[in-house]
């Protein structure tokens, strides 16, 4: 098979092998599609029966919800946004790893990707899945969400399109849609290998219906290339423009604490470092589980741990310029809210931020510490926890104790709030194991163009 | 620059921190750690979330009563439509609303029948146009669907007829023996009619008794009066008049009686329109914290039983400074330990200010007190200038020791036939309970209620009341003007006014109350013999010129030694080990009466922001000596009685006193009013009554809810309610607008403006509406809160909800504590602040609506589409006022039907998942808007006005066209004290306000700090 990328870059050159367990292409090919071709595991059925179990308690509390109101969540006259939009950022920062890893990674021709980048992706749809249920439910009227699209209508009304959560509409449906598109198209040789692997005749049915009649001919395989490579050209700007949109909901505003010019650049990073976070916390089960170790090897996880790394001090030095800034400024209510972050009834939210965003990734600045598995699987769950408080931070904090002190108050979530919470999880999970168990979850195509065997100078010595 | 000074001093001054944040109670420190099970409970109880609305549900039986009921003596079936009735159109009718000797003359809105709102009469010397938070809650209280429906004996549905046959056998019985056995226990009312039919009760059964019984009451006014002049007068005081006023625990503008008034007449005094204008000066010794002791320039907080004796040295002091005053009988106070600096600096200024000054001291002081302070406003010169005293024509005076006598009698089984008008004493007697036990041994007992109360449900016999917006009656004012009251609605349940029931009980026959009431009018007020007289006085609502002339009687300094020496007054101080507890009206339920009105229970204390509830208020250092925290539960014990309350740490509270609040705890008030706070009644006996020592305080390790709907009580050095004092602003005119510095450029008018990226919208043409606020004048007393309650059918949410920051008020009125310094923290000054959506310019709310359901109009309002609204509840946190409200639940699915009825037809019900906030009473402005188009003519100052700025007794809010140079809020936004708060954020809010000033006494303040006692 060909290379999927016309590489320039000598796999060598990296000075190390990017596969492990000397696999050939049939191999590869054995060893993935067999996950979705043998019987299923004991284990699968736990873990998805646990994770639907999730899913239909969050979505009975959303049903709840609906049937009484906002009311149902800790939401008070401050606080009107709670668990649910930091939910919602969190989860589409955790969505942002998925793409960068397969569209700017690949554009770097960063070929390690090639073992993460397909559960990664889909890590980013089912994350933005979930991202996307918040913002749609914690509106007060559900049934006139529509009125956020620019559809035609009598009232000759379009939405308000000066409004941050209209630009989040068309920013997180854009991503959703490109993410999506992104992932199928790589997906399609492999679904196609599936097919021609297929005994009975409805797998066969399906796997054809889905690779579109890939046949793996010399001209699909330039068209498949070309248009892989403009998905990326896509994809790329809207990693960046997602999160930095999203940013904008707080940075817009006029609020203390929201209302800072540093957001997008900081969500962003904060983004990939929580998505990069995820990718890891669960590539670290899957690899175990599947004993693929010789696919995502360490290496792939050290240079994992060296984004979060990077990305964790770009955080951390944003926490640092916003205090900066609000002393610099001489605001008094930019101070006021920052010294109330750290030091106010929110403190404790404040400061296990700082402890897992900041000190813990400091972590990987020893190798032994970014090659040790058990240490990386707690530090990436320490960090999508303090990934979650920043955005409460942000989120509760500014606007628990804002203008005028009259109105302060303590946002504390009910039940519902965690449920709902707890419910994404049930959908994200749920999600992914039914990904894991139908779909090849690493790319063979792409793992088999890094394989030696794929270069064409292999041979020659 | 000039405002630095300012600036720095507000930087600089120490402001009052939260104590739960100071002190980092348990509670607080709780408070941080239940982030996450805070909702556990909700979730095995999702009805306990909603206690009220559900509640609110229990009775919907009541729907085919929302119909078209009109008074019966001026009805007219629609077959011929009256030619008045515009539908859609209101009118407006003029009545009397009483509450005990005081009467407030009301202007009632009525859609096709069916009031719906209640404001001030302007020719009514008691309202003047204006209303307060009681009166305006009225309306709720007349649809109340817990209102009783049925005649009851024992329990048992009957019919009038079943009670009038009944009472021939009474009647029969009591004519023969005179009246032997038979006793009325009614409330105090001020009523012609009334009055006439006592009388006539009282020949029918000379032998009867007829004993006047009020929970809250003047009666120590009266009876002080009484000693020091022979006579029983009833005060009415012209604070407009004054420039010194002395408060010896005297609530006047919001407790104590004919408060719109006084909150006017003060109001007046202090209004100021530049730096060279003067200003009264107001002096409050006073127990409680109260919002008169947030409007004073000095304040010294004091045990309440310690108030004599400060009046007895404040009278030595006038003495001893010159004044012509008899104080024999005082020598025994001239060794005391107030602050003497202080008492001899008031003394002073009242002295110097004679025939300005005024001392006004509160019901709650004893009889003797009032005594002294009538002799000392009569040495001062207060006498028909700053003060008038008027004998109370036509109304009965309650007084306690016949009450008590009754009672006694009552046990005895003295009496056979106790007839109960009104009141609920098995509630609120002294010792209610000894009440109720005596109501046992009385073979016949009828009580006229307008709820099944604590009484009713003891009395053999129970007659439903009529609400005052029902009934034929009329009324005297303080000043004695004589005016009617007139039926709004015919009685929604079939009930019966006192008159009605009075005259049946001493004639046996029927005569309807508007007879009675035309036959009392021919004598007191001959031009209503005539329709037209009589059409003119209801138009009206009072009869011209029927007020009674001032009276004041020489003092009789003998009679007030004499009470002195029979009831000296206390020389010493309750310590922590035997800590005094004072009884205080409730600003929201009054005594009780008002515990199942909704509007009322949900309005935050002006002072507390306690809403649903009341609490043993204490200050910090009396808790810590107590060794009890905020929301803790205590037992306070006195002999054999006990009651439960939780604590609520107030600074400006007294040391070593415990205020708790009469009027809640109610047991049988409805469905608002069951269980909603603690009765004080086991501890409020006839020797307990105003404030008493030897309590014992017993702490528990429980704690309870207290919804508050203000956690933060400081303004953390921001420059929010600005405030100087007199000769600051005479020295910086400009304070206010300079507090702030930010970049401007000069704007198009001249003064500058901030500096804007784009070039902005103006807003030149056509009518650009405004609103101005003076804070000087406002004393918080929330009456704009319930008129916009009112006016914008804004529902109530239940103690729960309040609790979790969820109530919905348009109107917020914000109330903050300054102290100067660290040593002050528990004397701190109160400031007030009324807020409600500021309709910015530069509406932040509306550039991040996703669904542009939040925008401007071409008048400049920001206005709300309550159908477009999806609840991404994204412009409130953009807001920096935090004035928008978000219905969290379908806040009003449950209302009853009968309470539907007050709604106002002009206002839309919001649904839940939509935000709401101010209007600036859209309504109004298009209401004036379509008068003036159909007279032809331009909208003119004054056409708009919203229901804020119309209820407000001190004309603190004005609103009004800031295009028009001669408007009335131009004018005042053209003063020098105008700021725009947060005007640093570019926002050009259309409200601004007008800073506050006090004006200290300069000999207190050049010294030394004052020392507090």
């Amino acid at each position: 098979m060909e290379t999927a990328v016309k590489s320039s870059v000598d796999v060598k050159a990296h000075g190390a092998q990017l596969i492990d367990g000397n696999q050939t292409f049939h191999s590869v090919t054995e060893k993935i599609s067999q996950i979705t071709e043998a019987g299923t595991p004991k284990m699968w059925y736990v873990g998805f029966g646990i994770s639907v179990l999730l899913l239909l308690m969050g979505f009975s509390m959303i049903g709840y919800l609906i049937w009484e109101g906002t009311g149902i969540w800790g939401l008070n006259n401050p606080v009107g946004w709670g668990w649910a939009i930091v939910n919602f950022v969190w989860w589409v920062g955790i969505g942002h790893a998925g793409t960068l890893i397969s569209a700017i990674l690949f554009l770097f021709r960063q070929r390690w990707r090639t073992s993460i980048n397909r559960f990664a992706e889909a890590m980013t749809i089912f994350a933005v899945m979930c991202a996307g249920l918040f913002p749609a439910i914690h509106v007060g009227r559900i049934w006139m969400a529509y009125y956020m699209f620019p559809l035609p209508n009598q009232m000759a009304m379009w939405p308000n399109f000066r409004s941050p959560l209209l630009w989040d509409v068309f920013a997180v449906s854009t991503y959703f849609t490109v993410s999506l598109l992104f992932w199928y198209v790589g997906l399609v040789p492999d679904l196609a290998t599936l097919r021609d692997r297929a005994k009975s005749m409805f797998r066969k049915k399906i796997m054809g219906i889905f690779s579109l009649g890939w046949r793996g001919g010399n001209r699909q395989w330039q068209h498949y290339e070309l248009a892989y490579l403009l998905l990326a050209g896509l994809a790329t700007p809207l990693v960046l423009s997602v999160h930095s949109i999203v940013s904008t909901d707080f940075a817009t505003s006029i609020l203390p604490g929201w209302h800072t010019t540093i957001f997008p650049p900081y969500f962003v990073a904060g983004a990939i470092f929580s998505g990069f976070a995820m990718v890891m916390t669960l590539g670290i089960i899957a690899r175990k589980i599947f004993n693929l170790e010789e696919f995502i090897t360490i290496k792939h996880l050290e240079r994992m741990n060296i984004i979060m790394l990077l990305t964790g001090m770009m955080v951390g030095y944003a926490y640092s310029c916003e205090f900066f800034i609000a002393w610099y400024s001489g605001n008094e209510y930019e101070t006021f809210t920052f010294m109330n972050r750290a030091f106010g009834p929110y403190a404790w939210a404040y400061w296990t931020m700082i402890f897992c965003n900041v000190v813990v990734p400091q972590a990987f600045w020893f190798k032994k510490l970014r090659t040790n598995i058990p240490f990386m699987f707690v530090a990436t769950i320490l960090i999508n926890i303090g990934m979650w408080f920043e955005r409460f931070v942000i989120v509760a904090t500014s606007l628990s104790r804002d203008f005028l002190p009259s109105s302060w108050d303590y946002y504390s979530p009910t039940v519902f709030d965690v449920g709902i919470y707890v419910g994404s999880f049930g959908l994200f999970f749920t999600m992914f194991f039914l990904f894991i168990r139908f779909l090849p979850f690493i790319s063979m195509t792409e793992v088999k163009g890094v394989l030696p065997q794929a270069d064409p100078h292999n041979y020659k010595h | 620059m000039s405002s630095l000074k300012n600036k720095e001093k507000v930087q600089a001054t120490k402001y009052w921190r939260s104590y739960e944040q100071l002190a980092e109670t348990p509670e607080f420190k709780k408070l941080l750690h239940r982030e996450f099970p805070e909702g556990a409970s909700e979730f095995t109880d999702p009805i306990g979330r909603r206690k009220f609305m559900s509640l609110m549900g229990a009775s919907m039986a009541l729907a085919g009563l929302a119909g078209c009921r009109r008074p019966v003596e001026k009805i007219v079936p629609y077959v011929k439509a009256p030619e008045e009735i515009i539908p859609g159109v209101p009118k407006y009718y003029a009545t009397t609303l009483t509450l005990a000797t005081s009467a407030y003359g009301v202007l009632v809105e009525s859609h096709e029948g069916r009031p719906t709102k209640i404001e001030g009469n302007e020719l009514h010397p008691s309202t003047r146009g204006r209303a307060n938070a009681l009166l305006q809650a009225e309306i709720l209280n007349l649809y109340d669907p817990d209102r009783s429906k049925f005649v009851l004996n024992a329990g048992a549905r009957k019919t009038w007829d079943d009670f009038a046959a009944f009472w021939a056998g009474q009647y029969e019985k009591y004519t023969a023996n005179g009246g032997a056995g038979l006793a009325v226990l009614a409330e105090s009312f001020t009523s012609p009619t009334l009055s006439r039919l006592k009388k006539q009760f009282q020949r029918t059964f000379p032998k009867a008794r007829w004993v006047t019984y009020e929970s809250v009451s003047d009666e120590n006014i009266y009876e002080g009066v009484r000693i020091a002049t022979g006579k029983a007068l009833l005060p009415k005081y012209h604070f407009d008049k004054a420039s010194v006023v002395l408060s010896l625990d005297a609530d006047f503008l919001q407790t104590e009686s004919e408060s719109i008034h006084n909150n006017k007449s003060f109001a007046d005094s202090r209004r100021i329109t530049s730096e060279h204008d003067s200003m009264s000066r107001l002096y409050v010794v006073e127990p409680v914290f109260s919002i008169t002791g947030s409007m004073a320039d000095h304040r010294l907080s004091l045990q309440a039983r310690q108030i004599g004796a400060f009046t007895a040295a404040l009278a030595l002091e006038l003495k001893k400074q010159g004044l012509r005053l008899d104080t024999s009988g005082l020598g025994g106070y001239a060794q005391h330990d107030f602050d003497k600096k202080w008492l001899a600096a008031v003394a002073e200024d009242l002295r110097s200010a004679a025939g300005k000054a005024l001392v006004v001291a509160g019901r709650r002081q004893p009889a003797a007190v009032h005594a002294l302070v009538y002799a000392i406003n009569k040495a001062l010169g207060a006498a028909g200038k700053t003060v008038s005293w008027y004998e109370p024509v036509d109304k009965t005076l309650p007084d306690r020791k016949a009450t008590m006598a009754l009672i006694d009698d009552m046990a005895r089984g003295a009496v056979s036939t106790l007839f109960i008008l009104g009141g609920n004493p098995a509630y609120d007697a002294p010792s209610a309970s000894r009440f109720a036990a005596a109501m046992r041994k009385v073979e016949n007992s009828i009580h006229l209620s307008s709820h099944v109360n604590e009484t009713s449900s003891r009395a053999t016999w129970h007659l439903p009341r009529t609400h005052g917006l029902e009934q034929w009656g009329d009324a005297r004012a303080t000043d004695g003007t004589v005016s009617v009251v007139q039926p709004l609605i015919l009685p929604l349940y079939g009930a019966f006014s006192d008159i009605e029931v009075v005259n049946f009980l001493s004639t046996n026959t029927h005569e309807t109350a508007h007879a009675l009431v035309r036959k009392t009018m021919k004598k007191a007020v001959p031009a209503t013999s005539t329709d037209k007289g009589w059409r003119k006085i209801l138009h009206d609502g009072l009869a011209e010129k029927t007020g009674l002339s001032a009276k004041a009687p020489a003092v009789r300094a003998s009679a007030i030694s004499r009470a002195l020496s029979s009831q000296p007054f206390a020389k010493d101080k309750a310590t922590d080990k035997n800590p005094e507890l004072v009884f205080a009206t409730s600003a929201s339920v009054y005594d009780g009466r008002y515990a199942n009105n909704g509007w009322l229970q949900e309005l935050p204390d002006p002072v507390t922001k306690i809403a649903w509830d009341n609490a043993a208020l204490m200050n910090r250092k009396t808790a810590e000596a107590l060794g009890v925290a905020n929301r803790q539960i205590i037992t306070l014990a006195r002999g054999d009685k006990s009651a439960r309350f939780p604590v609520w740490i107030l600074p400006g509270v007294a040391e070593n006193t415990i205020v708790l609040e009469v009027g809640y705890g109610r047991t049988s008030a409805g469905r608002v009013g069951d269980n909603v706070g603690f009765d004080v009644s086991p501890l409020r006996t006839s020797d307990s009554w105003d404030f008493t020592t030897g309590v014992q305080v017993i702490a528990s390790n429980e704690s309870w809810m207290i919804a508050n709907t203000q956690d933060h009580n400081v303004m953390e050095g921001r420059p929010i309610v600005r405030e100087a004092t007199l000769e600051e602003y005479r020295h910086e005119p400009n304070f206010a607008p300079e507090m702030v510095e930010y970049p401007t450029v000069p704007g198009p008018d001249g003064k500058p403006k901030l500096f804007s990226l784009w070039e902005d919208h103006t807003y030149e043409s056509g009518n650009q509406w405004g609103m101005s606020i003076d804070l000087n004048v406002c004393t918080g007393c929330n009456a704009c809160t319930i008129a916009c309650q009112s006016e914008n059918n804004i529902p109530i949410v239940g103690k729960e909800q309040v609790h979790n920051g969820r109530e919905m008020h348009w109107m917020r009125m914000d109330r903050y504590f300054v102290s100067e310094d660290e040593e002050n923290l528990d004397e701190p000054q109160m400031v007030h602040q009324p807020m409600a959506c500021q309709h910015c310019e530069m509406a932040p709310c509306e550039q991040v609506c996703p669904v542009a359901a939040t925008v401007h109009d071409k008048e400049g309002l920001n206005v709300m589409t309550y159908n477009r609204c999806i609840g991404t509840r994204y412009c409130s946190n953009n807001c920096p006022y935090k004035v928008r409200r978000f219905n969290f639940f379908n806040y009003t699915k449950e209302t009853p039907e009968v309470v539907k009825m007050a709604m106002n037809p002009d206002v839309t019900v919001r649904f839940r998942g939509v935000m709401e906030k101010c209007t600036y009473c859209l309504q109004r402005i298009n209401e004036a808007k379509i008068v003036a188009k159909r007279e032809g003519r331009e909208l003119k100052d004054g056409d708009v006005v919203t229901a804020c700025q119309q209820t407000c007794p001190t004309d603190a809010i004005v609103f009004g066209n800031i295009n028009d140079p001669d408007s009335r809020v131009t004018k005042l936004k053209k003063q020098n004290r105008d700021y725009a708060l947060l005007a640093e954020l570019n926002v050009r809010p259309r409200t601004t306000y007008l800073a506050k000033i006090r004006n200290p006494n300069p000999a207190l303040v050049t010294g030394e700090k004052t020392e507090h006692v």
